[in-house]
């Protein structure tokens, strides 16, 4: 039934890929060749493989979640395709990378609720990961943000896989704790406050997020860390006292930031008037409003915006990464940028209702935290792009060009597919009572 | 746990109602002046569609053409760097500047006169293109201009105008750059301290010094309180104006003279003295007859050109301001925070070559679309009147003297009689500013000339031998 959906609903974002694809292609056939398309054919590939995977091994997983991410990815590699095909060959690997490792945690990884017994391994994991990319990382751009880890050969980000692993750490330590969170044994200020003990764990995250601005300068991942955990905080103990404290404790480094670390108060004052310097620090935001204004309602098509210097170089710098919805708001205009809006929120809706329907807290918790961090991570680089708040260097899921980034996402959204296909087969067996011999004969085999 | 997580959605909904409105907001209401940033490079990338016309000297020698790619049109400028502030650039990440940028329209064939032309082109689906602009610049004289002041080595620009006409024969300014490198040297350009994308002809203000004396001379003579043959005394080499001192060249005393001799030697003692007794209104009136505090109309986009006058911290004094006593003096001998641009300079002399009458400057000769029709040809107009066809005799006849007997010796020639007037303009912090201001044949006027040269040498005479090589380059000797 649900497969049934999805497949419904793959459709469309089929027939939008291929039609994006052909006018991207007609568009700038003079730059681009045609075999440069099969990156198109690929990816329309990479989601029959998905489908298929989802129908043997999670039946009753979420119906839209694939066809969001699908429309989104395709958005994606559509614009990078446009912006350079050679990085589209680059994204379609990392795609099936991506898709690999989905399939992998999909198959391996059923019974996830056994990551509740590890999660002080994760966790140390996801810690670790970050401490090395803080001491042993580069900046391959000269932004002044190390956050790259180089091995064997091949870079990657490990902050995008702390996410995850923090995440998973978050949700088994705070549905564990979350009645002794939810005590009071002592007040700060007149508010509640659980045992001082049951805090630490929570104070190392927060210490995290900040160690990570202050010793790597980097604003976006510490920023989206300490809102997934402020979201799974307050999901856990139903307290807005706990995310209150922790957005004062926020406002209060990130003053402190503000003063002392040059990156920080360099992207605040360029957020409150990008035009003082216009060619020099805030040519970037300068530019992507440009962009974003020059799309208007609908758009100048695809293919058609003004992205690329006579050189071939992006207008932009980081226009494939960070900067690529301005790329989508200027030739897909108003009404295509606000549906990867409407799309994101939709992804998110997907999520809590994922979260909600969930029936253990550990399920619940995974699955809300998951959402949040889609969800900040979309307003922190949306809101950036487009003047709303400060720059945060962070990716647009799915969207982005970059390896680290879609892997790890799509290993969210195997979290996310798995989460569901346990509630909802339970709902389905619990209303016909039947065997689900597909799925029990994998399970077996597994 | 459903309620918060029911709440946390509610809130990412809510960040989400707001970046779409921020969104619309950016790509709505704001769309308009974010298409109007002088920084927004889009416009400049559609017109990069169009096969821009071409910007040719006065003999038809390609300053700008186009070279072709995918489509897409670059320029190139065949003569380099030869004048590169004049006709400014075009660039995708830059921008517009000179005529580049006041001449677009045409250069486009946006403008009315040249899309009827194009229209047909349009229907038939040719490729439009743009009318070609025939600018007056003499590139022979143009080269000499420039090439003295780069031999020179110094920063500096040079003006010269057809006494008639008002065209503008050479606009030199130095350090220049290569128009064809302008993106790979844009930073270096940009930090350069000595400048070298401004247009120093045209933007540049400076202390005019004793070159000013032209306009203090022409104030004199039409007051009738002054002839040339009039009597001064000058022992000390200085004069005292209310305990101020006003200096002669190296306090230099000369003697009894007349107000001529007092021109060719540039005695500051006597123009100080002339000056008070006209009077700052007299002085005021002839500095604005002569086109100063009038923004001079040349085809090059308004903020390329700077307005000469009197400037009080960093800009434009009302004329009308009160003087004390000391600071008429001063302006009298063409300091005072006088700021002059060659162009006017140059304007000065054209009038006084030309009987009185200031012409309109002008560099664009006539606008041709590519079946060779010309579509627009440019009328020499009058601008200004500032003296009498009388006095600018006298005046000449002083100018001469200058030359001949007096400062401009630098500048004379055994080919044809010049005339002129040379000014050393002390400025704070290095070497003064060397001025030639003038024209030739003095018998009969056809060719006029501004030249100032920064941190000159100390005898000031760096400019003199350059007016001289402009005017017989201009000449054809």
């Amino acid at each position: 039934m649900e497969r049934r959906r999805e497949l419904v609903s793959f459709l469309p974002v089929l027939l939008l890929t291929v039609v994006g694809f052909a006018s991207v292609y007609a568009a700038r056939s003079s730059q681009i060749g045609a075999g440069s398309m099969g990156y198109g054919l690929l990816f329309l590939g990479v989601f029959v493989a998905i489908h298929i995977i989802l129908r043997l091994a999670a039946p009753h997983a979420d119906p839209l979640l694939m066809p969001i991410t699908g429309l989104l990815a395709a958005i994606g590699i559509m614009m990078i395709y446009r912006i350079d095909p050679a990085l589209a060959a680059a994204q379609a690997t990392w795609l099936l990378v991506g898709v690999g490792l989905f399939g992998a945690i999909i198959f391996f990884l059923r019974d996830y609720r056994k990551l509740d017994d590890y999660i002080y391994v994760l966790g140390l994991a996801g810690v670790l990961l970050l401490a090395i990319t803080a001491v042993a990382g580069y900046d391959p751009n000269n932004s002044g943000v190390r956050l790259w880890l180089k091995i064997g050969g091949i870079s990657m980000q490990p902050g995008e896989f702390s996410k995850i692993l923090i995440t998973i750490f978050l949700a088994g330590y705070l549905h564990s704790k979350r009645e002794l969170l939810s005590t009071t044994s002592w007040r700060l200020a007149g508010l509640p406050m659980p045992p001082a003990k049951h805090l630490g764990p929570l104070l190392t995250v927060w210490g995290m997020s900040f160690g990570m601005l202050l010793l790597m300068n980097d604003l976006g991942p510490s920023l989206l860390l300490f809102g997934i955990f402020l979201a799974m905080v307050y999901v856990a103990t139903n307290r807005l006292s706990y995310p209150g404290i922790g957005l004062v404790l926020m406002a209060g480094a990130g003053l402190f930031a503000y003063f002392t670390k040059a990156v920080v108060h360099l992207r605040v004052d360029i957020w409150l008037n990008p035009w003082t310097d216009i060619q020099g620090k805030g040519y970037q935001l300068a530019q992507s409003l440009f962009a974003i204004g020059d799309g208007g309602l609908f758009g100048t098509g695809l293919g058609k915006g003004y992205l690329l210097l006579a050189s071939g170089r992006p207008l932009i710098p980081a226009l494939q990464t960070d900067f690529i919805f301005s790329a989508i708001a200027e030739e897909l205009g108003l009404v295509g940028a606000s549906a990867v809006i409407v799309l994101f929120l939709l992804l998110c809706y997907r999520g809590f209702k994922i979260a909600i329907l969930a029936e253990d807290g550990f399920s619940k918790l995974l699955a809300a935290g998951i959402a949040a961090g889609f969800g900040l991570q979309t307003f922190f680089i949306l809101g950036g792009v487009m003047k709303l708040i400060p720059l945060t260097g962070i990716t647009l899921p799915f969207v982005s060009y970059g390896g680290s980034s879609i892997v790890a996402n799509f290993a969210s959204l195997a979290m996310l597919i798995l989460i569901s296909n346990r509630t909802n087969s339970a709902r389905a067996g619990a209303g016909r009572g039947a065997a689900r011999p597909l799925a029990a004969r994998s399970e077996g085999a597994a | 746990m459903n309620g918060p997580i029911r709440r946390l959605f509610y809130a990412t909904a809510a960040l989400f109602a707001a970046l779409l409105g921020m969104l619309a907001y950016q790509q709505v209401v704001n769309a308009g002046s974010l298409a109007d940033n002088p920084y927004n490079t889009r416009k400049v990338y559609a017109q990069m569609t169009i096969d821009r016309g071409l910007i040719l000297a006065s003999d038809r020698t390609e300053l700008a053409k186009n070279r072709e790619e995918n489509g897409l049109y670059y320029r190139v400028y065949p003569q380099g760097d030869i004048a590169s502030q004049l006709l400014g650039y075009n660039d995708v990440k830059y921008g517009q500047t000179g005529l580049e940028h006041s001449q677009n329209d045409y250069l486009t064939g946006t403008a009315d006169e040249v899309e009827l032309a194009s229209l047909f082109d349009t229907l038939s689906g040719k490729q439009q293109r743009g009318a070609n602009v025939k600018l007056t610049l003499d590139p022979k004289v143009q080269r000499t201009a420039l090439g003295d002041l780069e031999n020179l080595g110094k920063r500096g620009a040079v003006v010269a105008l057809d006494v008639h006409t008002g065209a503008v024969l050479a606009m030199a300014s130095t350090p220049t750059y290569d128009l064809n490198n302008l993106e790979a040297d844009w930073n270096q350009l940009n930090k350069d301290p000595n400048g070298p994308l401004v247009n120093r002809a045209t933007q540049g203000l400076y202390t005019p010094g004793s070159s000013f004396k032209l306009v203090t001379t022409a104030a004199a003579l039409e007051s009738g309180a002054f002839t040339p043959d009039s009597k001064f005394n000058d022992e000390k080499g200085t004069l005292d104006v209310n305990g101020n001192v006003i200096h002669n060249w190296r306090d230099q005393p000369f003697g009894e003279h007349t107000f001529s001799e007092a021109f060719a030697q540039s005695i500051n003692t006597t123009f100080a003295q002339v000056g008070l007794k006209l009077g700052q209104d007299k002085l005021v009136e002839y500095q604005q007859k002569f086109g100063l505090y009038d923004k001079p109309p040349l085809e090059l986009p308004p903020d390329e050109i700077a307005v000469s006058g009197r400037y009080e911290n960093g800009s434009l004094a009302s004329p009308g301001a009160s003087l004390d006593p000391v600071q008429v003096a001063w302006m009298a001998v063409g300091q005072e925070n006088l700021q002059v641009t060659p162009l006017q300079m140059a304007m000065i002399a054209q009038a006084i070559g030309n009987g009185g009458v200031m012409m309109k400057p002008y560099v664009v000769d006539s606008i041709i679309d590519r079946d060779s029709n010309v579509i627009k040809q440019a009328a020499p107009g009058e601008w200004k009147r500032p003296i009498r066809p009388d006095t600018a005799q006298t005046m000449t006849d002083m100018m001469v003297k200058v030359v001949n007997e007096g400062t401009g010796f630098g500048a004379r020639s055994n080919k044809v009689q010049i005339a002129g007037k040379t000014g050393t303009a002390e400025v704070g912090g290095h070497g003064p500013n060397a001025w030639f201001v003038g024209f030739a044949p003095a018998g009969d006027p056809k060719v006029a000339v501004a030249v100032v040269v920064e941190d000159a040498d100390e005898s000031g005479h760096d400019s003199s031998p350059i007016a001289r090589d402009v005017l017989l380059a201009a000449l054809g000797m």
